[in-house]
């Protein structure tokens, strides 16, 4: 069982944005790994490894599409337990969503992979088509926002539960398949593997890449390919042309007493 | 900042910037219905050296393994280290459970080769776990630092292999606690007067004395120990399981409370003569030289005290109204947060510049104490400073800054007194004037 997580790089969603003509300015931004994209690692690290035994389920590939120089986010997977990475070279320009869905289905072709888990969206751009885009590419069932997953390894499908406006709805779909995950994916028995033991409480959130991890990380294969190797290049047919502010609130007025507030609700606001 | 609840109290079209660090804080301080959310942390939170050009960024991660190394200490701090913190500082306990986190995070052999277990780090790299785990909780970072530091670092390059095989793989898994014996009721900075005695009788030595002040102590399973044999400091590893040795009852102490101390108190303790380190008489050179270490990561338990202190103030200041404006626009604070930047800072860089060039094979005496010397009273300092830009809510318990307050003292006393090292340097630039 071959496992492709994909991981994008973002400007660290906690600090405050820099508006400039047309866009955002990102150049003091820190560039940090997509949340989500850490709960995928996790997802994939649990399904991979039978904790308190040297087993292993499944190879975890890690996977970001990046321009050169950035691939540094990528070591800390490899740390936390990923077994190796793959980094497609691709300036920020070059990449729409769908240069980035073709690349990802074109990787996880290429390795044969068995499982994609992604994040459900990019706490950046918040686009939440990647997965899904994939799974088109590929004609691959797919699990979006799961919340837990359940790996059936007789029967070689995933049954996954998601959190929906009205209820949970459990999937099962059969391996290959493509899935996105929700944050709740990270509590401590949300994946189940069949090896390690359902009562099993891992703590809460992706894990933390040990020390040891992080020195073993640089040994781990590291594989560079470009767009091209890919068979996909050329300009990209998307691109942002703006971002802009919300308008700024306007100034609320201190009433003096509520009759005061019952006039500006009636005669200025016009609300009752 | 957004407020977010807990996973299961999330609705299924929440807002998607979650991200976890945050609210598995807010969730644990919440459970352990301990410590208060704590308002004042959030301003630096994300980049370990937010203040750090490119240029100094490279003094204080000096390789992507360092950086890497700070980023999961740093959230391994926010994530299990704060929230307990004050809850272990009112107990004056040593949390354990948390201290054997440390070992799975392989961090209780940071500068141990890898081919004998540890990480193969540098003494940058145990700067940077001092540096950040003390934000939080210097207590706890104490009894890493004895561990670890005076401990397995120590041991290390005094023992054999057959004494690091047995002592090496459970300390650095944290399932032995360790700690370090070399202060004694009648000899701390004149060590040299310590009275402890070694004999060897057959098979084994029979130490008698007592060691007092012992960071880990309480807990710990085994100790490296100065003992004088015919006069002449010599190291040994005492365990448990030496007949005529105990540990006294925990010593009570201001600050550094998420550690424990006692007195290790040897009556006709019998050690076997294989607990020897290296050879009679060569115990001087070992404590020397871990010294450098120790000195080192207690000024970085310095600058993570300051560095955490200036943050808390500094989001006060401007939150804070007085007089229909924040306090930061009055010349009265600006001079605390100003002075309180630009010494933490100058503390970071020397400490930073100093561990560049320690190691085991190089001697660096007069640069640890210098640090160490400049250092202890700058977090003592801006502690002091931030509780007093805070006023009431920084004297109070709702705060950490009263206890980074406590915790800072022990930075000018423990591992050598200021005093001590203004002695080593007069001493080393006098000496080095005369060649």
């Amino acid at each position: 069982m071959k496992i492709l997580v994909t991981l994008k790089r973002i400007p660290n969603p906690d600090e405050p944005l820099k508006f400039t003509v047309g866009g955002l300015d990102y150049s003091s931004h820190k560039w940090v790994p997509n949340a989500f994209d850490e709960y995928a690692v996790e997802a994939a690290l649990r399904l991979a490894e039978k904790v308190g035994a040297p087993d292993r389920l499944a190879e975890v590939i890690v996977l970001s599409i990046c321009p050169q120089g950035q691939r540094q986010h990528l070591i800390q997977f490899l740390g936390m337990g990923a077994d190796r990475a793959i980094v497609v070279d691709a300036d920020e320009d070059a990449l729409d969503t769908g240069t980035v869905a073709k690349a990802i289905a074109a990787v996880y072709k290429r390795e044969g992979c068995d499982l994609l888990i992604a994040g459900k969206l990019s706490q950046d751009n918040e686009g939440n088509q990647i997965a899904q885009r994939v799974a088109g590419i590929l004609g691959a069932p797919q699990a979006c926002f799961a919340a837990t997953v359940e790996w059936d390894r007789g029967q070689r499908a995933l049954i996954v539960s998601r959190e929906v406006d009205d209820g949970v709805e459990v999937k099962r779909i059969p391996l290959p398949a493509v899935v996105s995950v929700d944050l709740r994916i990270v509590l401590p028995t949300s994946v189940q593997n069949g090896a390690t033991p359902a009562n099993h409480a891992y703590k809460e959130g992706a894990r933390l890449a040990s020390l040891r991890g992080i020195t073993l990380a640089k040994k781990k294969p590291f594989q560079v390919l470009s767009l091209g190797d890919l068979g996909l290049g050329g300009p990209a047919n998307e691109r942002a042309v703006a971002v802009k502010a919300p308008p700024a609130r306007k100034a609320g007025q201190i009433v003096g007493s509520v009759d005061d507030l019952f006039d500006k609700l009636t005669k200025e606001a016009k609300v009752l | 900042m957004i407020a977010i609840g807990t996973p299961s109290a999330l609705g299924a079209g929440e807002i998607a910037r979650a991200a976890w660090a945050r609210w598995g804080r807010v969730i644990s301080a919440r459970r352990s219905g301990a410590a208060p959310v704590d308002r004042g942390d959030q301003v630096m939170v994300s980049g370990a050296m937010s203040t750090a050009s490119q240029g100094s960024d490279a003094l204080f991660n000096p390789t992507e393994e360092h950086r890497l190394l700070r980023d999961m200490v740093a959230e391994f701090a926010r994530r299990e280290v704060d929230p307990q913190a004050a809850a272990s500082d009112v107990k004056g306990a040593l949390n354990l459970e948390l201290f054997r986190r440390l070992g799975d995070l392989g961090l209780l052999g940071v500068t141990i080769p890898e081919q004998d277990g540890g990480a193969g780090l540098d003494a940058v790299a145990a700067v940077i776990i001092h540096h950040e785990l003390s934000k939080y909780d210097p207590g706890f970072c104490l009894a890493y630092l004895a561990h670890s530091m005076l401990f397995v670092n120590n041991f290390y390059h005094c023992a054999s292999a057959e004494q690091r095989a047995r002592y090496l793989p459970r300390t650095i898994s944290g399932e032995w606690v360790a700690g370090m014996g070399m202060t004694e009721p009648g000899a701390g900075t004149d060590v040299l007067a310590m009275t402890t005695t070694a004999t060897r009788d057959g098979g084994s030595f029979v130490l008698n004395g007592t060691k007092t002040y012992i960071t880990n102590g309480c807990e710990g399973y085994c100790f490296l120990v100065y003992a004088k044999v015919d006069g002449k400091i010599t190291a040994f590893v005492v365990d448990r399981e030496c007949a005529g040795f105990s540990t006294s009852n925990h010593i009570d102490k201001l600050g550094m409370r998420g550690s424990t101390m006692s007195e290790l108190i040897f009556e006709d303790c019998r050690v076997p003569a294989a607990n020897l380190l290296g050879a009679e008489g060569s115990g001087l050179a070992h404590m020397m030289r871990n010294l450098e270490i120790e000195r080192l990561t207690l000024a970085a338990m310095s600058v993570g005290i300051a560095d955490r202190c200036l943050e808390l103030m500094v989001r006060h200041a401007e939150e804070r109204r007085a007089f229909q404006q924040p306090i930061n626009r009055f010349g009265q604070i600006q001079r605390y947060i100003g002075e309180a930047y630009a010494m933490t800072e100058a503390a970071k860089c020397l400490t930073y510049n100093v561990a560049r060039d320690v190691g085991p094979a190089q001697r660096n005496r007069i640069g640890s104490d210098a640090a160490k010397l400049f250092a202890a009273p700058v977090g003592k300092t801006v502690a002091d400073y931030a509780m007093q830009v805070m006023g009431g809510a920084g004297y109070c318990r709702e705060y950490p800054v009263e206890r980074l307050w406590r915790d800072a003292k022990l930075l000018e006393i423990g591992g050598g007194t200021i005093e001590a090292h203004q002695k080593n340097i007069t001493k080393d630039l006098t000496r080095a004037a005369a060649r």
